[in-house]
């Protein structure tokens, strides 16, 4: 018996340290210190002359990823490039890698990207953990589902199965448009868009739910978006906590691309507008 | 600065613990259910395996390596995504009990075969020179030799199946992974989250393997 405690302890001491450990990593910030000088998070991409991003490579018009050529294109990679120009005066200094949702946090803590411009939506609890700039785009929350289904809006939806993925702000948006109208829908989780759209397919959920431009990319001939928007979700660039003076850089950049008319350019390059 | 395991995360963690015992709870159901499944087929799959009958030991080979030689993973989204296609559309419960069972069944089989086996043949024969049909004398003097033997593998397989009901996750599975993904994604809180979950998984496992060592070494004094 004796043994089995002093393993569990053992065992919760470890644990307890490598939560400490990684907890402790996370670096000061130093912009107060020297006003004058370039700031640290600003200067390792200097350094390192390339900016990193992440973003997202299966929505189309935003981020997406095409087949053939393999390049990676869209707005939010156009404001990639604007930033990486603001930071290293040249745009094509970026290095872009793909997200999913659920990868977006971890990869800004562990400093693989320096900020995350992926259909990212700013909500109160998640800007405890990251820096989100101001919002670049407003989307509303749609809803799919199969032809066959004959469904026309939410109200269609009662006591039927919703498909969300994982680390969306989707089901508590739609829970409460559903509280509104009284009725009641289940929701199910998948981790990633793909697996949401395969549930759609073999009957799984009845009807997949995500913001409406990750779901344009999911159309095919045997469902429909239909025309309502749910509570608008609107898009920030993130940084991690730490990197203060990086997110400041990139919320005025976006300011001024938003000022100048630079964005409206970019929507409308894109059909977004 | 917060990082990934500042305070307020687990305090936000500790708040929603009712989500987290849910799926405990029904990653403990598809276990004990899951295991009972494998256990079954695994000794009757074990024993067609060591059958002097070819078509026996042709029927578990087809099983074990059907099963062994393609991923859990696989085999769980052909039965959640894949046979609704063919119109057959199983809760998510049982495609946890069966899709775990039937692998860890497969595993089991092959230890039990082993097992069988690793037992001399001259206990057979000795059995069968006592009057005793094939059946009879895997029932009342292989296999509780055997058993010894298989032991220990069999522990092993039974740990890896509580650990794998996490591919349930993957298919909305209401598991203990799927509320700790779902609830650590929608907060992004997944330090805290992935830590307490492996913790949980950890106090299922562990009493499990230290009992499993334990009866061990009774049946080594019994035998």
């Amino acid at each position: 018996m004796k043994k089995i405690f002093s393993f569990a302890l053992i065992a919760i001491i470890a644990f307890g340290l490598l939560a400490a450990g990684c907890g402790g990593t996370t670096p000061a910030p130093k912009s107060e210190a020297s006003k004058d000088a370039v700031p640290a998070d600003i200067k390792a991409i200097k350094d390192r002359g390339v900016f990193k991003a992440g973003v997202k490579v299966d929505v189309p018009k935003f981020g997406y990823k095409d087949a053939k050529t393999g390049k990676i294109d869209g707005f939010e990679i156009d404001l990639v490039k604007a930033i990486a120009k603001k930071i290293l005066g040249d745009e094509n200094k970026i290095d872009i890698q793909g997200v999913v949702a659920k990868t977006r946090g971890p990869l800004l803590d562990n400093g693989d990207v320096d900020a995350v411009i992926a259909t990212f939506t700013i909500t109160e609890e998640r800007k405890k953990s990251y820096n989100f700039s101001d919002p670049y785009y407003t989307d509303g929350v749609a809803l799919m589902v199969k032809k066959a289904s004959g469904a026309k809006s939410l109200k269609d939806l009662d006591g039927k199965k919703i498909g969300v993925s994982q680390s969306t702000t989707t089901k508590k948006a739609l829970q409460t448009e559903l509280d509104k109208l009284g009725i009641k829908a289940s929701f199910l989780e998948f981790g990633t868009y793909a697996e949401v759209k395969a549930a759609l397919d073999s009957g799984r959920v009845d009807c997949y739910s995500i913001d409406a431009a990750i779901l344009f990319g999911y159309l095919d001939d045997s469902v429909v978006i239909l025309p309502d928007r749910y509570s608008p979700q609107e898009y920030g660039a993130a940084t991690k906590k730490s990197n203060t003076a990086l997110a400041k850089l990139i919320n005025d950049t976006l300011n001024d691309m938003k000022k100048s008319g630079e964005i409206d350019k970019l929507l409308q390059k894109w059909g977004l507008k | 600065m917060p990082g990934p395991f500042a305070g307020f995360k687990w305090l936000a963690l500790f708040e929603d613990w009712q989500i987290f015992l849910e799926g405990f709870l029904v990653t403990l159901e598809v276990s004990c259910l899951a295991l009972a499944l494998a256990l079954s087929l695994g000794i009757v799959g074990g024993m067609l395996g060591a059958a002097p009958n070819r078509f026996l030991r042709w029927v578990n080979r087809c099983y074990v390596e059907f099963i062994q030689n393609t991923p859990l993973v696989i085999q769980i989204i052909f039965l959640y995504h894949g046979l609704p296609h063919l119109g057959v559309t199983l809760p998510v419960f049982l495609i946890g009990v069966l899709g775990i069972g039937v692998y860890h069944g497969a595993y089991v089989a092959e230890s039990i075969r082993a097992g069988i086996g690793a037992i001399s043949r001259g206990q057979l024969e000795s059995a069968y020179s006592q009057g005793f049909s094939y059946w009879q004398a895997m029932r009342h003097v292989v296999l509780p030799q055997a058993k010894r033997i298989v032991l220990p593998p069999i522990t092993n397989q039974v740990v890896s199946l509580i650990k794998n009901t996490s591919v349930l996750a993957m298919v909305a599975g209401g598991d203990l992974m799927y509320h700790a993904d779902s609830w650590s994604s929608s907060n992004l809180y997944y330090g805290p989250a992935f830590v307490i979950t492996g913790l949980l998984y950890l106090a299922i496992c562990y009493p499990l393997a230290r009992q499993a060592r334990r009866l061990e070494r009774e049946l080594e004094v019994s035998a």
